[in-house]
Order: C-alpha cells, then structure tokens, then sequence
C-alpha cells in the first residue's frame, strides 16, 4: 500500500492550503498573518520563529527596525554586548554577518513573501475557484490593498537599510526563486507606484479598524519616500512629501493631549488613537513578542534605580539593557527642554558618559514607554508588553511637514513653525519658537526631542549628513568612547554574507 | 596407576554447565560424555591427558595431575562459525563481508549498566557513545562520526526486526531507556554501506540491531542483583564564602555590603550521595515443548542532583515453538516497561554563581524557608514585587519545590513466523509483524513558595500536566533461498517493509491561570511512512570467495511523490585469502580481505519536518495572534515550503582485513573507510523572499568522513587448566577526520549556540573544515605569556576587530578514540576493568568564558559567585573576551568506566547451581588536561555545565540455576 506515502499535516492547527482557505473566514486570518509578521515572530509564542540565524525575539520586525536606527545612532546603546552582532550595531563596526543584520533582512523579505501568498490566494481566480460571494470579495479588496500595502512598506524598509533588495511578487514561485535585485531607484519607482495604485481602494482616514492601513497609513509611507528621495535616489521631492503630510494632517488625525499616552500600554485606544497613524500590535496575553515596546519599556529601567516599577514591569526590568549616549542628552540639556514632558532623562547619582558600555551604572536613562495604562493600570503581563509600537504618528507628519517646507517643498511658514510650536505647547514647553529661529538644525533636535526611541534617528541622521564621516561624532561611534569617524560606506548596511550566498543576483554593497 | 577423575564442565564465557561434552583419553577410545549437570567421571592413568571436545567451543587437552579436574570450555577460539543477526537474516562471522561487529552477552561490559547501549561502550572500534550523568540517561551513540550535517546521525536501532523511533517519548529518558539490559543476548553494529544498505535509507549513520534472550529447552533461573552508591567526584572550582570576601574586598570593594556571612558550597547543596540498585529474575525452559523465557526486573536509580530519580520496571516474555517438524518457527517477543522518572532541573550554573556568603535556609523567609534575595512589599501577598528584581533563585529550593514526574508505560515485541516450505524446503518465508508503543504522562508542579511567578506577576506556583503518546508499527515479509551446490553456495533474500510512525503531545497549559495563553495545546506530528522493497543474494565459491550484492528501494512519506523513491544498491566481496597461501599455518590462521561499496540514504530530519513539502498554513497559539480593532484573530501563516527536498545520499567504500594469529590466540580487524555524503540534508538560507522564511531545509551539500578502524581480541595468558591465572585483552582504536567539501553556493552556517548572550554561537559550518569547526577570537598574549582582556589579533588587518576577524580554530570531535577491555581470573577469582581514550577532541569551556570574569561579581542587586579560572586570566569584562580562542582547551581524556572484582561459589546444591559475588567502582578516574568539570561533553564540544556523571561504588550477586 504505497499510498499510505500521501500524508496530510496532523496537527489540528496546521492544513494545507487549499483547506485553509476553503473556510471564507481564513480570508480575513490570513490578512492577520501578513500584518502578524510586523509583530509575531512565528505561530507558537514569543520564543518561537519562523525565520532564523538569530534568537527569536532579537528577530521581530519592529525591533530589527528600531536596533537598526537606534543602535547605531545617538539615541542608545545596548548595554548587553553578548548578545550576538549588537556590540557592532552600538559601535558602528558590523559586518556581513551580523546576525541582526541578517534577521532584519529575512524578516522584511518575509514581509513581501506574506503579502505575495496572500494574493496568490485572493487573486480572482482563486476566489473564482472557491465560489467566494461579492460582499466577501468587497473586502477581499480592500485586504489585498492592505497586502500591498504592507509589501511596500516592507521594500521601504529595505530601500532604506539595504539600499537594494531581491524584488518578488505574486508572479513568481514559492521556493527558492532567486529573485532578481532591484536597486534604490527601481524600488523607489515601485513602492510609489504601487502606493499610488493602491490607496483609491483603502479605507479612508481614521475609518478602518485600528491596526489595520488606512490611506493615511500609505500617504505616510509616501511622505516618507519622498522626504527622503534626496538620500534615496537623489530627487527632490520635498513639495510631494509636503502634499501628503498636509492631506495626512487634514484627515481628522489629531494630537492627543498628553504627549507619553502615546506610549502606554492603552495607546491602541483612545486617547491615542486619533494620533497614531499605523501601529504594530502588542499585547501580553494574546500577541506576544520581544518587539520594541517590550525591549524599550524593560530596557529603560535602570540598573540601580530598579524603577520598572514605575512602567508597569518587573523592578529590575532588563537591569540597565538600554542607556542614552552623552549627546543624547545635551540636546535635552543645552536646548529649551527644561519644562517639556518630552524629556524623561533620569540623571541623578548618574554620569552623563559611558566610558565603559559594560558599566551599566553609567550615562542617563530615560522614561518614555510604560506598561501602565494613560490612568495608572498595570498591562497584562509583568514582562511582555501591552503597548503598540507607534510606527507613524501624526507628530512625524508635523515635523516632516515643516522640515520638507524648510527644505523648499512650499507650503507656508507660519503653518510649520504652528506645527513645531503645537508639539511643544502639548508638551508644556513654554518655549515657543520665533518664526525667524525655525532652522534645518532646530527640526532635526525637535525631531529627537519629540521622536526619540521610535525608530527614526539613524534615518534623519543620514538625510542630514550627521551620519557616517566625521561632522558628527557622538559616544561609541566607530568604537571608540569618544566617536570617532566612520566611512560613507556605513549609510547603508551591508547585504548579509547568508542572504548574499543564498541568491547569487544579489550584489554587496560598496565598501563591505 | 589408575585413577578415577571427575569433575564439571562449564561454558567458560557464561559458567553454564555443558552437558554432552565428550572427554576423551588422548591417542585412545576410551571416553565419556558429561551428563545433564556438566558433570563426568572417567578411569584413566595418571599422567594420562585428557581431551575435552564439544561442537561449537575450542577443544581443550589437559594432563591428569588429581582426581578432581573441572574444565571451562571456551567458546570456538575463531568464533567465526558463531552466528550473526544481520538485517533480514543471519550470516557468521567467518561469512561476512561487511564490517560489522557483533559482541554477545558473554562480553558485555560489566558495572552499573542502566541503559542497554553502555553494554557496548568503549566495546567496537568506530562506536562512540556518551552518556549523559542523570539516572537513566540517554547516549549520543555514533557510528563512524555519522554521516549528516543538518539530519539526524543517530544510528538505526532495530530491536528484533523492529527499527525503533529514534525519538523517545516526551517524559521518557531516551529511546533505550525503557529496555532491560539484562534482556539482551546481542548486538550486531553494522557500519559499512555493504552490511547497512539492506536498511536503505535509514541506515547511512549505521544500525545497531539487537537481539534479545530467547527461551532454552532446559530449565535454567538467573537472578542478579546490584546495590550502589551515586557519588560526586568532582565540582566546578569556584570560590568559596570567605575566598569571596577577600575577592570582592580587593576587585569590587562596593560590593562587600551585599555578601552574608555564611559559608555556602552550594555545589554541595544541590547534589547527594544516591542509591542505586537493579534486580533481575529471568526464568527459561520448556513448557508444553516450547522453550520459554520470562523475565521481571527492576531499576532504581537516584541521580546526584537533588531530588531526580529514575525506576523502570519491565517484564518480558518470549515464546520460539516450532511446528511441523521445524518447518514452522515462530518467535514472540513481548515487553512492558514502566518507567518513573522524577526530573530535576539544571542547576548547575545557579549553583556555580550563586553567594556562598548566603545560606541555604532562612527562618524568616516566606518562601518555605528558604533564603531568597526579597523585598518584602507589605501588602499581604507574594508577588513577584516582593523580590529582588533580577536576582537568582536559590538553587536548593527551585530543586526541592519543584516536582516533575513523568510515568511511562512502553509495549513493544514483534511476531516473526519462519515457514521453510513443505514443498520446497531450500525457500522460508518469513513475516516479521512489529509494535512499539509508548504513552506518557507526566506533570511540573511548582510550589507556591517558589519565588517562580506567573506572566502577571503573581506567586501562586505553577501546575500543568502533559500526555504524550507514540507509536510504531511494522510489517516486514520476505523470501530467504538457501542452497548449497558442491563449491557453490547461493543465498538470495527479497522481501518488502512497512512501517508507520505516529506520535501526539498534548499539555494542558497552566492550569493555575485561566489566560487565553494558557489554554491547552494538541499538537499532532504528521504521519511518517517508510516503505521498502529489498533483495541480497551472496554467492560463495569454495567457502573463500564471497560476493554479496543487495538492493532497496524505499520510499518515505517526507518527501514529495516525485522524489520520494530512492535506490540503494551495495556489493560486497570477502576472500579467505589464508586458505589459498597457507591454509594450513597456526601461526597465521586467519586472513580475510573485505571490499564494501554501498550507498545508503539519509531522510530524518525531525519529528516536526515530515510535511515541508507540502503548502502548509499553521494557525497561531493563542498567545501568537494579531488584533484588528481590538477583536484578536487567529493568523494563518503560511510555512516555509520545499517540494523539492529529496534524499541524502551515502556512499561508503569500506576494505578490512579480518586476521588472527597463533591459532585465532590474536583475532581482531583493520579497516578503512570513506564516506561522502551527498545532497546534505541541511537547515540552510534560502533566497530571500522567496519563501516564508529565511532558511529551511534542503539539499545542500557535499561532506566526507574517512577513517581507520583497528581492533584486536587477545588472550594474553591462556592456561592449560582453566583454574589457573588467564587474561584476555580486547583492545579497539578508531581514527576519524571529518570534512566539509561543499555547501550550496559556499554559504556558511553559524552554528554551537553557547551561553552568555542571547543567541550566542561559537562554531561555524565552512567547506574545506570540519563540521562545528570553532569559530573565535585569536588572543593576543602579553610578554609574560597572559592573556589580553580584549586583545584580539586583527586578522584581516583593517583596524576594526569585527566579525571579519573571527577565525577557524579545532573542534569538537575527537581525532581518535580507544577502548580497552581487560579480564582476568584466577581460580574462582575475576578481574576485569575496561579503559576508554579520547584524543584531539577541543572543548569550548563556556563555564568559564561566560563566567569567569569579575564584572560579574556584581549580578544587578545582589553579588554572585565566579570560577575560580577568572584568577588566572584576571579579565574583567565577559564582553571583551567570550569568544576568544583562549576559551578553548584540549580535552583529550583516558577514563575508566569500570573496575569490577568477582568470586564465584560453584559447588551450590551439589555443583548445579553458581553464586558469583562481585564488588566495582563505575566512572573510576578520569585522566585529562581539561580544566572544566569532565571533558566529555554534548553539544559538538561546547561545555555549558553538564549534569556530573555519578562514581558508583557497587556491589552484586548473581544466582544461577
């Protein structure tokens, strides 16, 4: 009896495909998988993934994105630098093996393979296939949006960091295809055509369910294209991203009166809602992962202080894993942040510098995330997290806006200087700023002050040529205690040594 | 002058009584044969010599000095015509042309043997097995190093015809750990693809095929039993209380005022003296004509880590009748097996790093009484506020608190019908119908004074309870034809294989919490099927020339319907090259040349990789879901895919001489092998974005094991009178290099994860080295010859120590490895000890490189305790140094598992019953340079604390009738 070789999967929880989609409702789960890989790490918990070459927590998408801009900038350090490839991020000193690096880069991808399988699976063939009704295929359309919608946001990623990635669509097969490399220019036409494309058939602003894109969602992504177009492919396109920060700004988001409600752990609900343009889930029960609110909230407590009291986690939290280089909290200091509820720094019985990284007692810490709800709750767990990870908020399109009009995209100035001044009327910060002083420099410090820990630094940096060379040097940069200077080639990472051997279309960037 | 002689005649090997033996006055026909108690009685002259023969055992002249005159026969000097179960048959040694092995009960290692593999430790040239210290642990057994990269390399075991899963049932030790040593009859280890690929494509790691006792036509009772005690014989060299005060008074002064005022070994705490002990009855002779055999016996071991312990109580029976005149011969196995075993957790490296300024037990504390790092927050409960955030637990207490028990319960036999046909009596068919099934249930019950908390912080314990359940089934049938035509000899076998594997987990979950995290889990692997269709014949000319040519062609259910079929074909070719140079010499009595050529196939990749060739959606647990709109959602996420993996492939090319000296005084083998290993079954990157993951397995590469094998039996002093001083020698040395000769588009694997760090490896799969190759730091010493802390050679010369600075520096794997086995007796004294090498095996000592550095004296709040190696390096920062090749230290080791002395009572009710007394130390001594607790690790070489292997003083005694 050969035919006992044709097995079926077993397990309750696994099918094939087909069967999987022979239930309409698997249309709606299978969306949550593509929008899970932003979060989940793999099916079975938070140790458990489904991509490889690094621990599984070490290997959510958010924190991949958030190590990559933080780390290897002036707004942290990780102080555990055991931790495979991280001592390098903190040092600027990676190479193609860092295992971050390679995490980051199969995460993301993973992103775009998600995204191509659920429209392999919704194409209308399928759906013809499966005798799907019109009301369900009403939001089958909207969902393939969204997978688009994602998938771009993933070649954003990549654009970014990478500067290049393996491109793949729903066309090709599922294996091992070895897709062929698009450069910054050619992935920068696709993500904003395929945004373009897109964003008729989205939900509008502010009417979908929360965590799920809207258009204002791609319309940031947008934005954020094109205030960047000059690092990317040498464009200026501030005027288009100045246009869509506007639309985004105009779309009824609002800004929630208090500032670090932003960052609880009710920040899915109001009273942030209306300020957070596109999260990524977390939840201590039912969606747990080591993503960036997990590692920001237990990372900023502080080695002596103990103070995870404080933010709804363990006293000790990750005793001390995460520290402000000395620059960091200059721009606090030396700037008019005296009275702003944006500055959390901790600095009693503390060195403002970290002459040793291992000396976890030293350099300031800071009190931004919490685990405690806008009224004082504790989340739902004393370790992982029930906090969102705001990936665009409404601040960032304040800022953009009045940095793409300072950067001659138009637009008035009295409307950015408006903007930067609301951000600091909701802090408190009585320090208004004269329409005269709003500067190029004055937004990049605005944007740290307002933006810190949420995954732009190492972007804003590079767009302002602070990055790599020497005009700027903080703590640990390229090693050494004081910073010191690092080659251009540093802009963009390089292509991971597995991901490069894996595909042979892929070429390393210069440099590496 | 006459005399009358008498005397018994035992079976030298096992001391049971022959009857039958003809003894014979030399040049004359004056003779006897013993009776039913091995005894005689014969009239001869003094000075007479008597000749002692029986079929099957070496003959033996001794001249007559008394009247009393009791012989121990041995058995054939050449034991070549002794037979040999190999796959789907029985060959003899002197026929064989494949390298195998084969060590029957008479040899078996003697000593504290808990688990049936550690009969044959240190026994076969080319067979490692490292066992583990916790009682009743598995092995790591490997043939010929094993021949996979990212597969399993666990050899095949098959139990009577039936191929066991290689897993063992969650909640079970190991896979052989629920059967009886003293069940066992033999082991046959085949190694080359000659001898294995009858097996196919389970059999590229080699197959270890055992077979168990079987009823006798004659009464015959066997009880033995052994008392022992488990001790410690080493520990971690770590400070003690007051050496931690002067330590922290000099390096971290700061610290002084978080140290207590005890003096704590906490090694000592967490471990005792253990009892161990094992009885075994078996009971065997006729009943209605049909020889019988049953046995009941009974394991209990306490395991040096408080609290573990393991207890297995098994039952056999086995029925071989016969019908119609020998024509039909059945053989039924039945086994049941219960294991207990209560679990203890790894606390080896609390124990090392706790405070020994802090003691074991506290009046005041609310955890039971146990000293816990606290802050009390006087609320009236015990939250994990109350203590001292990210300080370690008392290492006695996560011990005594916590009670992990599993029950096992194993059924496992086959029924195998031999039927010689009436009308053809040259064929036999035989069907072999197997079953192996195994349920556990287990539960992990915290105490709620365990400082343990749950994901919301609360103390209130913890308590789930697990089910698993596995099982096995076989069907084998095949056609034997045996003929002999003057000089020609044909044998031809083919035959078909069935076999199904199906396994379930199911946990509850926390019971004591009611989250949607904790709900109950069922987790059912996918059906494995494995399908074979196989033929050997051997053809012999003249008893010297002998061709063996096989065939298998297996199909497993793994693998997609285009690539699920292999073929594995295998020659092999034996010449007695002696019988045609000098057939006639004692000096040179034998001389065998062995040629193999085989290829065998490679298919497991683990429980949880039966389907990757199917297009899979797994659902997430529900801690793994997503939320649109605060309504929480089931994900459905597709699973990386590979519809095309297919088989690993080995080819192995395998020439042995078989030779013996002085009339077979001197036997043993030398061989040579080499492996490749082709289409690596691998756990390697894939193309980004192509799949829905970054990795998976596939068919990667190109990996070859070569070596040399020697083995020799020796009996050194061979008296004349058995009662007089004899030593025997078995003595075996294995030579093997290991090599990586191609990975898919050249891509390395990290590999060796260690300790210190998250996600921390230390070993590197490159071509052109060994597999798990270390990959570190090169140190750069000072002029004293210390090492730098942080000073690492910049290899590629950039100015930038990074990752492209880290080298390739020795392994794990040892280069060779020995095993020596000496018996000696005298009169009813024995003495035996076996010896076991290791050589150019590295450890990384990850013990130290994680720990001993003084940063880490200070953990968070509290002060922690160092190896005592951070003395002679001084370093300071783990950061700085982890990866360093320093770290990484020949473990080359000659240890001695076993030192056992026996007398034995033969005149028990009138000479028809023996009482063998015995007295031994197991895990003896241990000679090494390797600074960490025992150089013999898991892991590929990496040393991150190991559960210690017992020292047992033991004693026993053996009853038979």
């Amino acid at each position: 009896c050969t035919n006992d070789l044709d097995v079926e999967p077993g397990d309750p929880e696994a099918f094939l495909d087909t069967d999987f989609y022979a239930d309409p409702a698997s249309y709606r789960s299978g969306l949550a998988g593509v929008y899970g890989n932003l979060s989940l790490t793999g099916t079975d918990g938070a140790g458990s993934s489904n991509i490889q070459g690094l621990d599984a927590g070490t290997s959510q998408y958010g924190r991949g994105w958030w190590n990559l801009q933080e780390l290897t900038s002036d707004e942290a350090i990780w102080s555990w630098e055991n931790d495979p490839g991280l001592r390098e991020l903190n040092r600027n000193t990676w190479n193609a093996d860092n295992v971050v690096l390679r995490g980051m880069f199969g995460r993301v991808m993973t992103s775009v393979s998600f995204a191509n399988e659920y429209l392999r699976q919704t194409s209308d063939a399928a759906l013809d296939g499966r005798g799907v009704d019109a009301s369900l295929r009403a939001d089958i359309a909207e969902y393939r949006a969204e997978a688009r919608f994602l998938r771009a946001l993933a070649y954003y990623h990549m654009v970014d960091l990478f500067g290049k990635a393996p491109f793949v669509t729903e066309n090709d097969p599922v294996g091992a295809f070895q897709a062929p490399e698009y450069n910054r220019e050619r992935l920068f036409e696709f993500i904003e055509s395929e945004l373009l494309e897109i964003i008729p058939q989205m939900v509008d602003p502010l009417q979908n369910e929360y965590a799920r894109a809207d258009k204002a969602a791609a319309w940031m992504l947008l934005a954020k294209l094109y205030l960047n177009a000059e690092v990317y492919v040498n464009q200026d396109r501030y005027a288009d991203c100045l246009q869509y920060c506007q639309q985004i700004i105009n779309s009824g988001y609002e800004l929630t009166p208090n500032y670090l409600n932003n960052f609880k752990a009710d920040n899915n609900d109001q009273p942030a809602r209306n300020e957070i343009i596109f999260p990524i889930i977390s939840d201590g029960v039912t969606t747990q992962n080591f993503g960036p609110t997990t590692v920001m909230v237990n990372g900023q407590v502080g080695s002596q202080e103990a103070n995870g009291g404080n933010f709804g986690v363990n006293a000790g939290g990750w005793s001390g894993a995460l520290r402000v280089p000395a620059e960091f909290s200059e721009t606090f200091q030396n700037g008019n942040y005296n009275i702003d509820v944006r500055n959390t720094l901790i600095t009693e019985d503390r060195i403002i510098n970290i002459p040793d990284v291992s000396q976890r007692d030293t350099g300031f810490i800071i009190a931004k995330w919490s685990n405690l709800t806008s009224d004082g709750q504790p989340g739902s767990a004393i370790e992982i997290v029930d906090t969102d990870f705001p990936m665009f908020r409404l601040a960032d399109a304040y800022l953009m806006y009045a940095e793409a009009h300072l950067r001659g995209g138009g637009g008035d100035l009295g409307t950015a200087v408006g903007y930067v001044n609301d951000l600091r009327a909701r802090a408190g910060n009585p320090n208004a700023v004269a329409a005269n002083r709003l500067t190029l420099d004055l937004i990049l410090n605005e944007r740290l002050v307002e933006l810190y820990w949420e995954a732009h630094r190492r972007q804003d940096l590079i767009r302002f040529g602070r990055y790599t060379g020497g005009t700027y040097n903080w703590s640990w940069k390229g090693g050494s205690a004081n910073g010191i200077a690092i080659d251009a080639t540093r802009d963009v990472f390089p292509i991971p040594a597995a991901s490069l051997a894996a595909n042979p279309n892929l070429t390393q960037n210069p440099g590496y | 002058q006459s005399v009358t002689v008498s005397g018994t005649i035992t079976d030298a090997g096992s001391g049971t009584l022959l009857p039958g033996v003809n003894i014979v006055v030399k040049n004359t026909s004056n003779g006897v044969t013993s009776d039913f108690d091995g005894k005689y009685q014969i009239d001869v002259e003094q000075g007479d010599i008597l000749v002692f023969s029986y079929v099957g055992f070496t003959t033996q002249e001794v001249p007559v000095t008394g009247t009393t005159l009791d012989v121990a026969l041995k058995t054939d000097a050449a034991e070549l015509d002794q037979v040999v179960v190999i796959g789907y048959g029985t060959t003899t040694i002197k026929d064989a042309t494949g390298s195998l092995t084969s060590v029957t009960s008479e040899d078996f290692n003697k000593g504290n043997i808990v688990t049936p593999e550690n009969l044959l430790s240190g026994r076969v040239a080319g067979l490692t097995i490292n066992t583990g210290g916790e009682p009743g642990a598995g092995s790591t057994i490997r043939i010929r190093g094993g021949a996979s990269l990212g597969a399993s390399n666990d050899p095949l075991i098959v139990i009577n015809g039936l191929p066991v899963d290689d897993n063992a049932v969650g909640g079970s030790r190991s896979v052989l750990s629920t059967i009886n040593p003293n069940d066992i009859e033999s082991f046959t280890v085949l190694k080359d693809a000659s001898a294995t690929a009858i097996y196919g494509s389970r059999a590229s790691n080699g197959v270890i095929i055992i077979t168990t006792k079987k009823g006798s036509r004659n009464l015959r009772v066997n009880l033995d039993t052994q008392m022992g005690t488990n001790t410690l014989p080493n520990k971690i060299n770590v400070f003690s209380g007051n050496e931690l005060r002067e330590i922290v008074a000099s390096e971290r002064p700061g610290l002084l005022n978080r140290l207590g005022n005890a003096n704590t070994d906490w090694q000592d705490e967490i471990y005792r003296n253990g009892m161990t002990s094992s009885q075994n009855l078996s009971v065997s002779g006729a009943i209605a004509d049909v020889p019988v055999r049953v046995s009941i016996g009974r394991t209990y071991q306490e395991g040096l880590r408080l609290t573990s312990k393991f207890e297995r109580n098994n039952f056999s029976a086995n029925l071989n009748p016969s019908f119609f005149e020998d024509h039909l011969k059945i053989n039924v196995n039945a086994n049941a097996s219960f294991e207990k075993n209560r679990f203890a957790g790894g606390e080896e490296g609390n124990a090392i790093t706790f405070d020994p300024t802090q003691p074991v037990y506290d009046p005041n504390s609310p955890f039971g009484g146990f000293f816990q790092y606290t802050n009390i927050v006087d609320d009236g409960v015990l939250n994990a506020d109350d203590l001292l955030s990210n300080s370690p637990f008392n290492p006695v207490a996560n011990l005594l608190q916590n009670e992990s028990i599993s029950n096992v319960r194993r059924i496992y036999g086959n029924a195998k019908f031999d039927y010689k046909l009436h009308f053809f009596p040259d064929i036999t068919a035989t069907v072999n119908l197997g079953f192996d099934e195994q349920t556990a249930d287990g539960y992990v019950k915290v105490s709620p004074f365990n400082p343990l908390s749950q994901a919301d912080g609360r103390i209130i314990g913890s308590f789930s309870q697990y089910d698993n359940y596995q099982k096995n089934t076989l069907f084998d049938g095949y056609l034997a034809y045996n003929k002999d035509l003057g000089d020609f000899g044909i044998e031809a076998t083919a035959g078909y294989s069935y076999q199904k594997f199906t396994s379930e987990q199911y946990n509850t979950g926390e019971l004591l919490d009611d989250g949607p995290d904790t709900e109950p889990t069922l987790n059912v692997d996918t059906d494995l099927v494995l399908i074979g269709f196989f033929g050997r014949s051997n053809f012999s000319f003249k008893d010297r020339y002998i061709l063996t040519l096989s065939y298998r062609r297996d199909g497993t259910s793994r693998f997609s319907p285009d690539n699920r079929w292999g073929n594995f074909p295998a020659a092999a070719f034996a010449w007695q090259i002696n019988e045609d140079f000098f057939p006639e010499s004692q000096a040179f009595s034998t001389l065998k040349l062995r040629l193999g050529y085989g290829i065998t196939g490679q298919q497991n990749i683990g429980r949880g990789n039966r389907d990757l060739f199917l297009a899979r959606y797994v659902r997430g647990l529900p801690a793994s879901q997503y939320e649109f709109g605060g309504e929480v959602l089931t994900v459905g996420i597709p699973q990386f895919r590979n519809e095309n993996i297919k088989w690993e492939e080995t080819t192995t090319y395998n020439v042995g001489f078989d030779y013996g000296f002085m009339n077979d005084r001197f036997t043993g083998s030398i061989e040579g092998f080499y492996k490749e290993s082709s289409d690596l079954l691998a756990n390697a990157a894939i193309s980004d974005g192509s799949n829905f993951s970054n990795a998976g397995f596939q068919n990667v590469g190109n990996f070859t094991t070569q070596g040399l094998e020697f083995a020799i039996n020796a009996d050194i002093i061979q008296p004349l009178n058995p009662n007089d001083f004899r030593w025997s020698l078995n003595y075996n040395a294995t030579y093997i290099e290991r090599e990586i000769k191609e990975l898919a588009l050249n891509q390395d694997q990290e590999v060796g994860g260690i300790a210190g760090g998250t996600g921390n490896t230390a070993q590197i799969n490159r071509v052109g080295y060994a597999p798990f190759t270390y990959y570190v730091y090169k140190q750069i010493y000072n002029a004293d010859g210390l090492p730098i802390e942080g000073g690492y050679a910049d290899l590629n010369g950039d100015n930038i120590i990074n990752g492209n600075d880290r080298y390739l520096y020795k392994n794990g794997n040892a280069d060779v490895t020995m095993g020596l086995l000496s018996n000696m007796s005298y009169k009813n004294f024995d003495f035996s000890f076996n010896l076991r090498a290791s050589l150019g095996n590295y450890v990384y000592n990850n013990v130290n490189s994680a720990r001993a550095q003084f940063n880490l004296l200070e953990n968070n709040a509290v002060a922690s305790n160092l190896p005592r190696a951070v003395l002679q390096t001084g370093f300071n920062v783990t950061e700085d140094v982890i990866l360093s090749d320093f770290y990484i230290e020949n473990a080359s080791f000659l240890k001695m598992d076993n030192i056992t002395l026996g007398y034995t009572i033969n005149s028990l009710f009138d000479g028809s019953a023996s009482l063998r007394l015995s007295a031994g130390v197991q895990n003896v001594f241990i000679i090494t340079d390797y600074s960490g607790l025992d150089p013999e690790v898991f892991n590929n070489g990496i040393d991150n604390t190991i559960y210690p292997r017992p020292r047992t003083f033991l004693v026993g005694a053996n009853f038979s009738l």
